[in-house]
């Protein structure tokens, strides 16, 4: 007997299930006896409704183009509670962001920010370039007028081994 | 001793009184902080968009430490921390992967081997510094003060990859706490998630975490909260008013490096810790250490 997604007649795509186990990191979806020891503790439960043990369930039935189509794996504060606290070692944040990650291979609509800040890195090598900020009297002030040493740029070459990274991946 | 010191994105580019701190008190405690040569992001901001990317990229600074001959790496920032750890981790096990990265390494001239030991601020201080060497840097005790601490997740869990402490009972930022004189508090609230990490997709939940926790900390009565990583303290001390317009909470939670209080403790003048970067109303709490 198949599973039939009741709203969209779909059925599970073993495929694209593959292509997510594929991805690096220690998730093993197979090992989830649905115990929800990691959605009663998790954070993004009380707030978001993000059920880690649904999540896991539905990749393991393999209903992978729904869950990255969802918004819900977005919903993951990365607070690592559910692999500490698994006991089969399922590893449900891991799999979320396996999941992000096929999410942005298939060109889906991921939160605009993440994007953002990847194409930083590619411009200067970090997520912002040296901010101004103020101190508690409000006075401009940056790394010079502290006196830290100068904030170094990357060069050339680590963009494009960047690049590489990126497109190498599977 | 010398040591490679890894700042990552967040520290050199706003939260610049973590970096002032730490840059003051290790040398007080004879640890000779060497930056790393070209440096770049961890990792951590692009495990959502591409995982292989993402170790290639930690795995790239712990390669910058072995070409410089570090065989200790401190990354002071939790996000850091766990992005290298976890990369190391994976490319102990799984050749493949390894291979992979150190083509692309080769590019800069870099290899990751493995040798190098990545510390974090909290087990650095605690297990590699060690009590007798904090308590002798002491000058200015800090008696009678109460505070709570902030762990942040990145640095405890998960096991199975290696933690800086034990993940449901942490105890080393508690001792660094009491080795300055002052007591650390126990509530219940200490290992929950300060919300950074949704601040890309969800910031109004981000910011109910944030405001959530501060008020279980300022209903302990501690005279300031103290956290490790810069990500946290831009929850808890940067954007703190937002966390509580958010919660419809009254927030006046002081928050502080454990950097910047290990620095005070030191006698080391407030401007030289970044305590008037701090954006929490910290003030008060100043002004008590003085008189203390």
């Amino acid at each position: 007997m198949t599973l039939t997604d009741q709203m969209s007649s779909k059925k599970p795509d073993a495929g694209l299930r593959l292509r997510v186990l594929d991805k690096a990191g220690e998730h093993k979806p197979y090992n989830c006896y649905q115990c929800i020891r990691c959605t009663s503790g998790c954070p993004s439960m009380k707030m978001l409704e993000l059920k880690p043990h649904e999540v896991v369930a539905l990749a393991k039935a393999g209903f992978i183009e729904e869950l990255i189509n969802s918004g819900i794996i977005w919903t993951c504060a990365t607070c690592l509670k559910c692999k500490e606290r698994c006991p089969q070692a399922v590893a449900p944040v891991d799999l979320i962001f396996a999941l992000r990650n096929l999410a942005v291979e298939k060109e889906v609509k991921i939160p605009e920010s993440f994007m953002q800040s990847l194409s930083m890195i590619l411009e200067c090598g970090y997520i912002s370039k040296p901010q101004a900020t103020i101190t508690r009297k409000l006075e401009k002030i940056d790394r010079d007028k502290l006196g830290l040493p100068k904030f170094r740029e990357s060069d050339e070459r680590f963009k494009a081994t960047l690049m590489k990274a990126l497109e190498s991946a599977h | 001793m010398r040591t490679a010191v890894y700042w990552g994105c967040v520290i050199p580019t706003i939260q610049y009184a973590y970096e002032m701190s730490v840059r003051e008190v290790m040398p007080r405690l004879g640890v000779d902080l060497v930056d790393l040569d070209n440096a770049s992001c961890c990792g951590t901001p692009v495990q959502s968009i591409n995982m292989h990317a993402a170790v290639y990229l930690a795995a790239r600074n712990i390669a910058i430490a072995e070409k410089m001959r570090f065989t200790d790496l401190l990354a002071v920032c939790n996000g850091c921390h766990l992005s290298l750890f976890e990369a190391a981790h994976f490319l102990s096990y799984n050749e493949k992967l390894r291979e992979e990265v150190n083509v692309l390494l080769k590019e800069e001239e870099l290899n990751f081997s493995g040798k190098t030991k990545i510390w974090h601020t909290i087990d650095f201080l605690h297990d590699k510094v060690g009590e007798d060497a904090v308590k002798k840097a002491v000058t200015r005790p800090l008696n009678g003060f109460k505070f709570a601490v902030h762990y942040g997740c990145h640095i405890l869990r998960p096991t199975s990859v290696g933690t800086v402490d034990d993940p449901e009972n942490p105890r080393k930022l508690d001792e660094l706490i009491e080795w300055l004189g002052a007591k650390s508090l126990s509530y219940p609230e200490k290992l929950d998630c300060c919300g950074s990490m949704l601040m890309l997709s969800h910031p109004d939940a981000a910011f109910t975490f944030t405001g959530l926790k501060l008020k279980s900390v300022q209903e302990t009565g501690a005279d300031a909260l103290v956290d490790t990583c810069p990500s946290c303290q831009n929850m808890f001390d940067l954007r703190q008013k937002s966390a509580a317009a958010t919660t419809g909470t009254r927030l006046n939670m002081p928050v502080v490096y454990y950097t910047q209080l290990l620095g005070l403790a030191m006698g080391i003048p407030q401007e030289k810790l970044g305590l008037n970067l701090n954006r929490s109303p910290i003030d008060e709490f100043l002004q008590k250490t003085l008189v203390h």
